[in-house]
């Protein structure tokens, strides 16, 4: 969910980046988890500073001396995927999506689902060297339970050179 | 400088033959392209096409709120995938 930076001023605030979708929304995820087990809560001081607490047999001990902020520097910050808001009806959370497998309506195996990219034109999936839009048309079924997404690649256009189309024309 | 008004905008014009074969087609069909400098115009709403950005087509699904921008606006040459949390992506 995000990934805590260098230490902000002497009373043990940290930097902390956010990668939710909006920053705001991030201490709401808590208490979060890092790769040593350890739990912390997080309540936001200023842009992009936070203060932090580590819960220690349930209660929460404040992070107060720089000292302390500087040893959580690049200490990622986790949650269960449990803990996130079920997404709306025909959304899905990129989580879920990548890693899941892809066969076409035949049911070939077309590989697995790489990236989702979104600039700005609607999302699309990366299968391998594949790029499909995240569309009905081309992704029909979104089978999160079985790990696997039903995909229909679409038909590229071509349009004749106008030689071939003179030709054509003549026959 | 701005583009004069006068000229109208640009588009390649093999652009708007494969967009006309789309459109009369009426299938699932994406539109492979070049011309990242062709601006998006009012006939383009609706179609996908994929805008090849030095690299792979990446899909472009043309809406209304695209209309006067480039296709390579929409296409990133260079990539940050960026990290998911709780990011989430609505199907089309």
């Amino acid at each position: 969910m995000g990934v805590i930076g260098r230490p902000h001023g002497v009373r043990g605030l940290v930097h902390v980046h956010s990668y939710t979708a909006d920053p705001a929304d991030l201490p709401a995820y808590g208490p979060f988890f890092d790769e040593r087990g350890r739990r912390f809560t997080l309540r936001w001081q200023g842009e992009g500073v936070a203060r932090l607490s580590e819960l220690v047999d349930g209660k929460p001990v404040p992070v107060n001396d720089r000292g302390a902020a500087e040893r959580l520097v690049n200490t990622r910050l986790y949650v269960d995927r449990d803990r996130l808001p079920p997404p709306e009806e025909e959304e899905f959370y990129l989580a879920d999506l990548v890693g899941l497998d892809a066969v076409g309506p035949d049911g070939t195996a077309l590989g697995r689902v790489e990236a989702v990219h979104d600039y700005g034109a609607g999302a699309s999936l990366e299968i391998g060297r594949l790029i499909v839009p995240f569309t009905r048309a081309c992704v029909p079924v979104v089978d999160i339970a079985a790990g696997r997404i039903t995909v229909v690649p679409p038909e590229e256009v071509v349009v004749p050179a106008p030689a071939e189309a003179s030709a054509e024309a003549v026959r | 400088m701005a583009r004069s008004v006068w000229k109208g905008p640009f588009v390649d014009g093999y652009l708007l033959n494969k967009a006309e074969a789309s459109r009369s087609s009426g299938r699932n069909e994406i539109i492979k392209i070049w011309t990242r400098r062709s601006t998006i115009l009012p006939q383009f709403v609706g179609l996908t096409f994929g805008v090849y950005n030095g690299h792979k087509f990446l899909p472009v699904q043309v809406t209304e709120n695209m209309v006067g921008h480039k296709f390579g606006e929409f296409s990133p040459t260079r990539t940050f995938t960026g990290h998911s949390a709780d990011k989430k992506a609505k199907r089309g």
